[in-house]
């Protein structure tokens, strides 16, 4: 159980992709799922999934959303933006002048649903937070900057928002913790979803080996594609296996330690929890004692990606992810 | 098919006023500009079907599928099915015919990213 004072608890509608694409639900039975199956009050949404109007929703919206969350009794805690840079592919991105406006609208929108933070990305180059960090300080919304795999907290991006943050020094700014930058192996439902898929043994093994070397994300995805092309695997099958380059990375689940003071806000990833309340990937019993006894009293939101490969049910696998989390944060 | 690669949309192939109209989904996880999505096959019956004339209608509007890379304002809410409008070619209300679709999707946040869709279905032709 978490304390009032102490994490909370959440989700992210993101964990639901899979029910949202195939329109099992609309935005407010998807609310009221939540909130019926006990999963909030805390949430997160992604603007540019879930709002139609997203960036830049109207007031009629707004009102509409806001009767939505007192109806269903939940609390919009984060709303995750995006750092759209390259909307022309194969050009160059757009201008500083025009990505800084591109965020602007998305913290009005946010903040005029009821938001309390938004996640956003550092597709954002750091040299223009100076100029966002004020605009969010006027309208009272705090901004995490989401650390996604490859990135963790002794990446040179993240040590550069590091010290913009210490120059700006302000307190709508902080990190948002994503779980993928330091799983401690590969999902195994991962792996079998590239076996259905067809994938051999052989590339898989080859993987879980290139998966743990140094290097970046791309390269170590180049690398393996070579190996499995003078081997014989056919494309599609090299496909599947890669996708874990992309989603998560082996660092030291202790490394968040560094990052705990600033965390606002958390995503915690995860891919499938078993019948041990035990998390197939990520080594929570190590990664949120740092974050509770550190002093978090944000909240935690359960994002399920195994949907990027699998089709079970989201609601089970959150449910047995927030009892894992409530069970560490209350030990 | 995972809900993510499905690329031709629930509402399948209707011909009206002498066009053909397919829908599409968007194989992504969030809505994304127009300019990022690039539609760039489509086959009936085997046989590559020119798209020098086709346009993109969704929520309403229409534009050309040549200026489509232009849309980089207009986004394609990702519940949401677009069409492509495919002029000169008639098919005959119920007949079955095998179509296929190819698009390109570029997230304008992962520089270099430019991920393959491809999917091929029976449809049966709707009024």
């Amino acid at each position: 159980m978490t304390t009032e004072n102490g994490p909370q608890v959440g989700v992210t509608l993101y964990s639901f992709t899979n029910e949202w694409l195939t329109r099992q639900f609309e935005l407010d039975t998807l609310m009221a799922e939540v909130a019926r199956r006990g999963m909030g009050p805390n949430i997160e949404i992604i603007g540019f999934q879930s709002f139609r109007e997203f960036p830049d929703v109207s007031d009629n919206f707004a009102a509409q959303f806001k009767d939505l969350v007192a109806q269903t009794g939940l609390n919009p805690v984060s709303c995750a933006i995006n750092s759209d840079r390259f909307l022309k592919p194969g050009q160059q991105p757009i201008d500083d002048a025009a990505l800084v406006e591109y965020h602007k609208r998305q913290l009005r929108s946010a903040k005029k649903m009821g938001f309390s933070l938004v996640r956003y990305q550092f597709a954002l180059p750091v040299h223009l937070l100076p100029e966002i960090a004020p605009y969010a300080e006027e309208i009272g919304i705090r901004m995490g900057v989401e650390v996604h795999a490859p990135m963790w907290a002794g990446h040179p991006a993240v040590q550069a928002y590091g010290e913009m943050y210490e120059k700006l020094d302000t307190p709508v700014l902080g990190w948002i913790p994503d779980f993928g930058g330091t799983a401690s192996r590969i999902p195994e439902s991962m792996l079998n979803a590239a076996r259905k898929a067809g994938a051999d043994e052989s590339l898989l093994d080859k993987l879980k080996e290139v998966w743990l070397e140094d290097g970046m994300s791309h390269e170590k995805a180049g690398r393996l594609r070579e190996w499995a092309l003078e081997n014989g695997h056919a494309p599609a099958h090299i496909q599947a296996a890669s996708l874990a380059f992309f989603i998560l990375s082996n660092h030291d689940p202790k490394s968040w330690e560094a990052l705990v003071d600033r965390t606002i806000h958390i995503h915690g990833k995860f891919y499938g929890v078993d019948d041990n309340g035990v998390e197939e990937a990520i080594d929570y019993e190590t990664i949120l004692p740092l974050f509770r006894d550190g002093g978090f009293d944000g909240t935690l939101v359960s994002e399920w990606e195994g949907h990027a490969y699998d089709t079970r049910d989201a609601f089970n696998q959150v449910e047995r992810h927030q009892k894992m989390c409530r069970r560490i944060f209350a030990a | 098919m995972l809900p993510v690669e499905r690329i031709i949309g629930e509402e399948g192939l209707r011909v009206a006023n002498g066009e053909l109209i397919l829908a599409c989904r968007l194989p992504w996880y969030r809505s994304l500009p127009f300019s990022t999505v690039e539609f760039a096959e489509v086959s009936i019956d085997g046989e590559a079907f020119d798209l020098a004339d086709a346009q993109v209608e969704f929520d309403g509007k229409r534009w050309p599928l040549s200026e489509n890379g232009e849309k980089v304002d207009t986004f394609w809410f990702v519940r949401d099915s677009a069409f492509l409008v495919l002029p000169g070619r008639a098919l005959a209300v119920g007949s079955e015919h095998e179509v296929a679709l190819t698009l390109y999707v570029n997230p304008p946040y992962i520089p270099g990213m430019r991920r393959h869709n491809v999917q091929a279905e029976t449809l049966c032709v709707a009024a």
